[in-house]
């Protein structure tokens, strides 16, 4: 973050103005409509880059259980990313591809991708995720300032996604034993049975 | 604490009457060995939902078009992206119900925990297992009162052939057959019958003392309503029965015309041919009339998808894709049920035609014409068989599987294979009654369709 970026307003504006097509389907197999490899090969390309086919590979899947939910917070962090700002200070490719490739991974594993569009704290997380990770900060922030509110705002998300996960696995823990009791085992009456 | 279920877990509202009904139907002198213990763990409160869950479903339309989300779809959805931990790690729901991924039992295989709402409670959680030909043993998260639910499907089935269940204390409401080396074997009793006898049996000789026993035992029964499969129906023509049930229940795979038209001759009464899936349970029942199986659930919206994912125009086949039904331990959002047919619009219910349980499969003839798997099923569904199989070799030619028992039945089969595929060889293969196949499958390179 020793970089200062925008302001933090533009950024959130931007993604609360984020055009409805931006939310649609990423395509994964024979479903969804976007396909998002194009997205980021279009996003590269004008920041004068040409990404192989190696790169964007990396934004293909034909598996919605494992990439659904990353691909679609691709898609927004493109629409971010396209903001004339960025496109002026410009980030190199391999920078931008680390930041597609590693930013929507992480905030994806524990939180809906459209969640960082509809809820206020987690627009402001992913704006100020993305400056971070391009070494930027909020313009008007201090180093301190931006580093605080940063920890602070995903230090808090990431603990109660912690926690929520802790009792997911509990969860299902306890639904397998439930499962395999007895009781569970002899079942209930059914007037056919399949 | 232990875990073993005890009576008043199996029936916790049992009464002096329940009580008699169950030990008459485990001492009677021909009953069978009763292998297994198990019971309607339905208390009060359960009765009193399932009489007014009963009543919404006798009277609730199902009301959908074809290929028209029906407007209860999309709160569904929201609430099974917030509540299921499968569909939350999916992100967020997409703004299309279209747009919605398809899931399979491959995926329900894979951890059913995934599955199960946050919202329902684990102490009264009870299992269902699967074999199935797909290479996926599958357990069902299930509840007691979903268990119970079943009930309200079959009377709006029966509902259908003029049929109101009638029995109920001091009388057998169900018997549940089943025809093989080994069988979950019980007796119970139905509280929203008042307390009507229900035995799962089965009729392999294996189980009883005697086989005879088993005619005198369905006699004294004598059940309002026989549920079972083709194999255990088959089973049953064979036996001297003089009592007769007011209806026949066969779920679990196809019935053939043949089959049905012997058991309605035999019984007199109608032979209700229901598509049912544990996943999901009774989703349609067969009625000549209506062209096809009529769906029965209100909230279980059906699509049909190709296999692409998209949705075909009404009328055209393909696989048969569910949302909603009424587990609510398994809130399903399409669910690929590897069951294939049509859907078309029904005079009060949408109408599900041209049902087949797996891929459509072409078989080729000895001129080189393609041949639909429907063709073959008309050519054989005269034949009271059982189940039957059909398997074509790279040659070309012609394996068929049926029962054992039923080989004298091959050659009307093979007369009936010759007028369509011509002179192809044609081998017969008996099978016992565990075997599980898949009824159509071939060698022949584009038999898939």
């Amino acid at each position: 973050m020793q970089n200062i970026g925008p302001s933090l307003e533009i950024l959130i504006r931007r993604l609360v103005d984020i055009p409805p097509d931006f939310l649609d389907e990423p395509k994964i197999g024979n479903q969804g409509q976007v396909v998002v490899a194009a997205l980021v090969n279009d996003l590269l390309r004008w920041f004068g880059a040409r990404p192989s086919d190696l790169i964007l590979a990396r934004f293909r899947s034909s598996n919605t259980g494992i990439d659904r939910n990353r691909l679609a917070l691709v898609m927004i962090v493109v629409w971010l990313l396209a903001d004339e700002w960025f496109i002026a200070a410009g980030i190199p490719q391999h920078l931008l591809v680390k930041l597609l490739d590693e930013t929507p991974a992480d905030l994806a594993s524990t939180t809906p991708a459209h969640k960082f569009v509809t809820d206020p704290d987690r627009r402001e997380e992913l704006a100020r995720t993305v400056l971070a990770r391009l070494n930027f900060r909020p313009k008007d922030e201090t180093l301190a300032q931006a580093t605080d509110r940063l920890s602070s705002i995903s230090g808090s998300e990431r603990k109660r996604l912690l926690e929520a996960s802790r009792a997911a696995e509990h969860r299902a823990r306890a639904i397998r034993e439930a499962l395999a009791k007895k009781a569970a085992e002899e079942s209930a009456d059914k007037w056919t049975r399949e | 604490m232990s875990d073993e279920p005890n009576d008043q877990d199996r029936y916790p509202t049992l009464t002096e009457a329940g009580r008699r009904m169950l030990r008459d139907l485990r001492e009677h002198p021909s009953a069978p060995m009763y292998r297994n213990q198990s019971g309607n763990r339905l208390t009060l409160e359960d009765v009193s939902e399932l009489r007014s869950f009963e009543r919404e479903i006798l009277e609730s339309a199902v009301d959908f078009l074809p290929n028209q989300t029906p407007a209860w779809v999309n709160e569904y959805v929201q609430r099974t992206f917030e509540d299921v931990p499968y569909y939350r790690s999916l992100g967020s729901p997409p703004k299309k119900f279209t747009d919605l991924p398809t899931i399979s039992r491959a995926d329900l295989a894979a951890d059913i925990a995934k599955f199960v709402p946050d919202s329902v409670s684990l102490n009264r959680l009870i299992n269902f297992r699967t074999t199935g030909t797909t290479g996926h043993p599958l357990l069902i998260a299930s509840h007691p009162v979903v268990a119970g639910r079943y009930l309200a499907f079959h009377k709006r089935a029966l509902k259908r052939f003029g049929i109101e269940l009638k029995h109920g204390r001091n009388q057998v409401g169900v018997v549940i057959l089943g025809n093989q080396r080994k069988c979950f074997t019980y007796v119970s009793v139905t509280p929203l019958m008042d307390e009507s006898g229900l035995a799962k049996i089965n009729l392999h000789p294996a189980d009883w003392n005697h086989p005879d026993d088993r005619a005198k035992y369905l006699d004294a029964l004598d059940p309002e309503v026989y549920a079972g499969d083709p194999i255990s129906f088959a089973e049953l023509l064979k036996l001297p029965i003089t009592t007769t049930p007011r209806a026949l229940i066969s779920v679990s795979m196809a019935l053939s015309e043949g089959l049905r038209a012997k058991l309605e001759a035999r019984f007199a009464c109608p032979v209700l041919d229901v598509y049912s899936m544990n996943e999901v349970g009774p989703i349609a029942v067969y009625d000549s009339n209506a062209g096809g199986h009529v769906l029965l659930q209100p909230q279980l919206f059906v699509e049909i998808l190709d296999a692409n994912g998209d949705r075909v125009p009404s009328g055209q086949h393909g696989e048969i894709v569910v949302t909603g039904g009424f587990n609510f331990c398994l809130p399903l959002l399409r669910y690929r049920t590897g069951d294939f047919g049509a859907l078309v619009v029904g005079k009060e219910a949408p109408v599900i035609t041209g049902l087949s349980g797996r891929q459509p499969i072409r078989f080729r003839a000895n001129d080189g014409r393609w041949l639909n798997n429907i063709d073959v099923s008309h050519a054989l569904g005269a034949i009271p068989f059982s189940r039957y199989g059909l398997h074509q070799h790279a040659d070309g030619s012609l394996a068929l599987n049926i029962a054992m028992a039923e080989l004298s039945l091959a050659e009307k089969a093979k007369t009936a294979l010759e007028l369509l595929f011509g002179d192809q060889p044609i081998t017969v293969i008996g099978l016992i009654a565990e075997d599980k196949f898949i009824q159509y499958t071939s060698d022949l390179e584009g038999a898939k369709q």
